[in-house]
């Protein structure tokens, strides 16, 4: 992967694509479904972390 | 000696370094891809051919380079917070349809600042050869949100809501954020469209998505350049819809009071023996307002900087002055652009830069000294800092414009050095006197000054 040195913004990335049209609007709503989806699953990651701390803590006391 | 250009760092793929007179660039691996992606293309060969893009000539590279390029040499570095409103537009312009070509040509410019364009000879020059590369499949517009602070919003505050931009970018060097701008455009205006999508809608998804990286996920949803040459179109005709209504409120309606008009003609040939017997190859013209003088010493074969704080004069001047050796720099004299931004020398002060063989102070120095409070000895002291010959106006205390400046300032609320007679004293302490000329009713005198 090639990284550019300029920060280009999500917002402003995602809008870009929303300003090209129709097309564009189908483009950035793809974008933020995979991004609030993974979002998910990278939250349920450490929910199921903490939980197996709680569990090892719990057992531990026991 | 090779030295690196302090204002060329933040692309580690290409950077400008000095060799002397020579300008080269120096690149790495990928900056020499895209060179060569660059360089096969015929928009590149257009582009220099219609004076749009500087040229450039691929070296052999010193020890540690991948590539090297050699450019030409620019007449004056200018900044976007010395432009004036047209400038900045035309450089925006400029900036938008070199990305369409690009991406006509399967090229992209991966920024978007305005420090990539200079002026030559009254028209936008974009410089940074580094800033083309090859277009990747999905990639978005990377530089679109620094084009919308670096000249977008600059452009709208202007246009919109009157303010001048200048200070706003000398201030912040990356421009304005969308949340900056939505505070300043109030009213109806936040309500047009450009408004409402660039600015408004921008600076929500900014605060929104600030912990989220989406440039990977617009690629998987299938972005496409299309988007950005649609958005590219978009944004080509709200900056060509901004325009700037001039007001006569400062020095704009100058050449109509009464000493102009009566001792143009004498200032005229005054300047032009100095021209004669200095031979200059760049005149500093200090307090240019309509740029008369400035003509005259690029009609005379030098290179004109002309210098004012009043925008309007210069907007009309630089509109006037396309395809002559003139620049054109908007700045306070009190307060001229500083070297700043990073270990505070990425952008020169304008003095550095100016680098002239002879100043042009005419109109000047009584602005300097009654409206500044600048002591007269260091006026002269600064003027002799150039370490050139000067053309300098004085205007003594009986002046008519020196009653205006005075104001409600007392007599002795005002430095000494004033008078004719302390002014040559002055004088005496650091220049000799070439020639001098007295004006008029005798109330100004014309002095041409070899420091020594």
């Amino acid at each position: 992967m090639i990284f550019g040195y300029l920060d280009a913004g999500s917002g402003s990335l995602l809008l870009q694509a929303l300003i090209g049209g129709l097309a564009g609007i189908g483009v950035a709503y793809k974008a933020m479904r995979m991004k609030f989806a993974r979002s998910r699953i990278a939250r349920g990651a450490v929910e199921d972390e903490v939980e197996t701390a709680e569990d090892t803590a719990l057992s531990a006391e026991s | 000696m090779i030295a690196p250009d302090p204002g060329s760092f933040r692309d580690p793929a290409s950077r400008v370094v000095l060799d002397g007179e020579k300008v080269l660039r120096l690149l790495d691996e990928r900056g020499l891809q895209g060179w060569r992606a660059l360089a096969g293309t015929d928009f590149f060969k257009s582009a220099v051919s219609e004076g749009r893009l500087i040229d450039a000539v691929e070296i052999d590279p010193p020890s540690g380079s991948a590539g090297a390029l050699e450019h030409p040499r620019l007449p004056l570095v200018s900044y976007p917070y010395e432009w004036t409103f047209s400038m900045l537009k035309d450089a925006a312009l400029l900036q938008l349809d070199l990305l369409e070509g690009a991406l006509h040509a399967g090229l992209t410019i991966k920024d978007s600042t305005p420090y990539n364009i200079q002026f030559v000879d009254g028209r936008p020059l974009f410089i940074d050869i580094g800033s083309f590369e090859a277009y990747r499949q999905g990639e978005p517009w990377i530089g679109y949100r620094q084009f919308t602070r670096q000249f977008l919003f600059p452009l709208m505050l202007r246009a919109c809501a009157g303010v001048p931009f200048q200070p706003w970018l000398r201030g912040d060097l990356d421009g304005l954020t969308p949340a900056q701008m939505s505070k300043l455009l109030g009213g109806k205006k936040r309500f047009n469209s450009g408004a409402l999508l660039h600015v408004r809608l921008q600076a929500r998804m900014e605060a929104r998505m600030s912990d989220r990286a989406v440039r990977e996920d617009l690629k998987t949803a299938g972005f496409t350049p299309e988007l950005i040459l649609a958005n590219v179109k978009k944004l080509r005709s709200l900056v060509t819809s901004l325009e700037w209504e001039h007001s006569l409120d400062g020095w704009s309606d100058y050449g109509s009071c009464s000493h102009v008009s009566r001792d143009r003609d004498a200032k005229s040939e005054f300047l032009q023996s100095t021209l004669e017997r200095v031979s200059p190859r760049r005149v500093l013209d200090l307090g240019a307002n309509d740029g008369h003088f400035s003509h005259i010493a690029a009609g005379a074969g030098a290179r004109a900087i002309a210098v004012d704080s009043d925008e309007a004069v210069l907007d009309d001047l630089y509109r006037r002055s396309k395809g002559q050796s003139l620049s054109v720099v908007v700045t306070d004299l009190g307060n001229p652009s500083p070297a700043q931004g990073w270990a505070g020398v990425e952008r020169s002060g304008i003095i550095e830069r100016a680098r002239p063989d002879l100043v042009i102070a005419y109109g000047l120095i009584h602005h300097l000294i009654y409206g500044a409070s600048i002591p007269p000895r260091e006026v002269l002291r600064w003027l002799h800092s150039f370490g050139t010959p000067v053309v300098v106006e004085f205007v003594s205390p009986a002046d008519e414009m020196v009653a205006k400046l005075v104001g409600n300032k007392l007599p002795h609320e005002l430095h000494g050095g004033r008078e004719e007679s302390e002014f040559r004293v002055l004088i005496g302490e650091m220049f000799d006197v070439a020639r001098e000329q007295s004006l008029g009713e005798g109330t100004r005198v014309l002095f041409d000054l070899v420091p020594r």
